[in-house]
């Protein structure tokens, strides 16, 4: 008993020197990477091109360096030559070779490790489970922060570090993402600054052999930047550690949590991705609730509750005033949002006379959920006049209003001043509104120009959902999560 | 008291506590527990029965069986002392082909109410679970349960009870008074201590717990704990 206590305290003690560590590796000033080739395109090097700091290679093979050197990258034999201090490297070289590299960065005292190298206990081989262990070991023993093996690794907006090129470069926001996949990390940053949701870091982090998701939430629960935590995640090694962090952290911020491998064959899958082994989904699910962490099904899903948690007038209340642009819709927003476990009360009386006053009730509606066409249409004064009374009226708490592409993007292209004036008129709004304030646009046949509408709403700080039903669910969830932080 | 009749348990090298001595170790613990006795013969069950007060429940004690009722080991509403001598004839003679028969438990029948079940299982990776649900023949095939890790909070157990859907049936379902539900939510807390205070204990089964408007009591009980983990 004994023993096996002092084990998991040193156990711990390696952990949080580990997780310390993370600080100088998630903030680096010089990055090399080894093992990058022509045959996937100097990929690595392209997508680090507009790191901060300064960048090398470290690459043997004769035939790759020219190419290496045209990108404008210095090539070294070895990490022992780079002549300043390594804060983070990333390995693309195969996995047999691993180890040996692992060992360099001890030796040059690099700041951490980001192996994209696969075939680890994913693999399901002996050698590959062999390798692993190995790492974990040397990893471990030289207190070396090693992420992955089998991941992509890291993105920092603000200082451009990257793995793909696509990803995107800016001053960097207040969403740190933490995932098992590569590929739900890239779409994840990818789709997150469609919808004006920026990153502050993003880390994939693969079979996480010596770093997994524990570490990665206690992080980012102390990161001053980061006030949302996003997560996709396949497994954990450590249960009871996972459980009480995530417990822990979610009291602090929240964090979104997608769970991948909910069915039998999910979770077959995830054995031979990450070497995550199955949970069981009832288990888990109590696990997510009971820590106040808040579950998504879908990278959508996930994008539109990070959205509805950063709105700016956050709410614990659940009623809600519905405007739809026509008589069918104003049925399905009732529908969804009372699906979703909201309440639409009838306006106070003061509002109802106020909106009587001008919304065109002849093939309209005046009541929750409102039915607007024939009052707005052509007129965005009506549309704040509207929203102002919403906005007053005492009984409301959160407000969901429909711009309909589908019906005007006809006479948008005729003339454009008057989607202006609508695009003014919500921003100014949104900004003047002391509630929570959810634009949907649902895509219809006009995706392009609801594309359009939704990214000049976004670029002024509008919310925007594409149906009811995501709206409703996002803004459910939000709510849900500052209520409970709300309970004494 | 509790601690004593585990470690008896534990240096014995057995894994299954019988329902006698599961009650014992579980009232000990602070959960309340319908009191139940051992008798070894009709007489002794007559006797304490008197002790309890009538009317009186008969259960086989015998860690080989799971459903006592299927095998005729359960007698129920016995009014006085010689049908409970006779009922503990009967139920000697319907599990006499069983070999690790014990005796019989005696204990006072429970006040009505609405059955729940409340266990207590380990999961592999996240260890011990706290369950409660409806209970009855229906629970397995509904699956109307909630789940939570220990340690449960207050609030955990709070959420956990009103988690499930047959809730309206402890809230006063057609004219029956509301149950008591901080009685349950005390239950599903205590239970969690217990996991806590003992890591190697398997799987614990209060079924059912009887809910009624003055509290819940369990009316049956049975801890298994891990093998071999703490024999000598």
């Amino acid at each position: 008993m004994t023993t096996a206590g002092e084990a998991n305290a040193t156990h711990a003690a390696v952990q949080s020197e580990l997780r310390q560590r993370l600080a100088r590796v998630l903030n680096p000033r010089c990055i090399a990477v080894v093992g990058d080739k022509q045959v996937r395109n100097y990929s690595w090097l392209k997508s680090l091109k507009p790191f901060t700091g300064s960048l090398y290679s470290v690459q043997v093979d004769e035939r790759e360096i020219p190419g290496i050197e045209e990108l404008g990258v210095k090539n070294f034999g070895a990490l022992a030559d780079i002549p300043e201090p390594i804060d983070f490297v990333v390995c693309a070289a195969p996995r047999a070779v691993a180890p040996h590299i692992v060992r360099d960065c001890i030796a040059v005292g690099a700041g951490g490790i980001a192996l994209f190298t696969s075939g680890f206990s994913e693999h399901g081989d002996e050698q590959g489970k062999q390798l692993e262990q190995e790492l974990i070991q040397l990893a471990r023993d030289a207190r070396l922060p090693l992420i992955g093996p089998n991941c992509m690794g890291l993105h920092i907006p603000r200082l451009g570090v990257r793995f793909s090129t696509d990803q995107p470069v800016h001053a960097g926001g207040d969403i740190a993402f933490i995932s098992q996949s590569g590929t739900h990390g890239l779409n994840f940053s990818l789709g997150a600054a469609l919808h004006g949701l920026y990153c502050s870091t993003l880390v994939s982090f693969g079979n996480g052999a010596v770093l997994e998701a524990a570490d990665y939430l206690d992080y980012f629960a102390d990161d001053d930047t980061t006030e949302v935590i996003g997560m996709y995640i396949e497994g954990v090694r450590d249960g009871p550690r996972f459980a009480r962090v995530l417990r822990d952290v979610a009291r602090r911020k929240p964090v979104v949590v997608w769970k991948g491998g909910q069915t039998e064959v999910g979770k077959r899958a995830t054995l031979s991705h990450t070497a995550s082994l199955t949970t069981n989904s009832r288990v888990w699910n109590a696990l997510v609730k009971q820590a106040g962490a808040i579950p998504v099904d879908s990278l959508d899903e996930m994008l539109d509750v990070v959205k509805a948690l950063r709105h700016p007038h956050p709410t614990t209340g659940r009623s809600v005033a519905l405007a739809a642009m026509t008589g069918g819709q104003s049925v399905v927003i009732a529908d969804d949002f009372a699906k979703a476990g909201f309440e639409i009360p009838i306006f106070s009386a003061a509002s109802s006379a106020r909106l009587r006053e001008f919304v065109n009730v002849i093939g309209g509606s005046a009541e929750n959920p409102l039915d607007l066409v024939n009052t707005v249409l052509y007129d965005a004064t009506a549309v704040r006049r509207v929203l102002d009374i919403l906005n007053e009226d005492p009984k409301i708490d959160a407000i969901a209003f429909e711009v309909s592409a589908y019906i005007m993007h006809g006479r948008w292209a005729k003339d454009p001043a008057l989607l202006e004036a609508l695009l003014d008129t919500v921003a100014a709004f949104n900004r003047a509104s002391t509630k929570t304030f959810a634009v949907i646009i649902y895509p219809g046949h006009v995706e392009a120009k609801a594309a359009d509408v939704r990214d000049a709403l976004q670029q002024r700080g509008v919310a925007t959902y594409p149906t009811f039903a995501r709206a409703a669910t996002a803004l459910a969830k939000a709510i849900a999560f500052h209520a409970a932080r709300a309970e004494p | 008291m509790s601690e004593a009749l585990l470690d008896q348990a534990r240096a014995e090298g057995r894994t299954v506590l019988n329902e006698v001595e599961s009650k014992q170790i579980l009232a000990a613990a602070g959960l309340p527990i319908i009191p139940t006795e051992l008798a070894t013969s009709p007489s002794h069950a007559a006797e304490i029965a008197a002790v309890l007060g009538f009317p009186v429940a008969l259960k086989v004690v015998a860690t080989a069986i799971s459903h006592k009722s299927d095998h005729g080991g359960v007698v129920l509403n016995l009014p006085d002392a010689a049908a409970v001598r006779a009922a503990y004839d009967e139920i000697r003679a319907a599990t006499s082909h069983l070999a690790a028969f014990e005796g019989v438990s005696v204990q006072p029948m429970a006040a009505p109410g609405v059955e729940l079940v409340v266990g207590l299982a380990r999961d592999p990776q996240f260890g011990p679970v706290v369950m409660v649900g409806l209970g009855g023949v229906l629970v397995e095939l509904l699956e109307d349960i909630a789940l939570r890790l220990v340690p449960l909070t207050p609030s955990d157990a709070a959420a956990m009870i009103r988690e499930i859907k047959g809730l309206p049936l402890l809230q006063g379902y057609r004219g029956a008074l509301p149950a008591d539900l901080a009685a349950i939510e005390a239950i599903l807390l205590a239970v969690s201590r217990f996991a806590v205070a003992n890591p190697d204990i398997a799987e614990l089964d209060l079924n059912p717990v009887i809910a009624g408007p003055d509290g819940a009591r369990a009316v049956d009980a049975r801890i298994v704990l891990i093998e071999n983990e703490h024999s000598p």
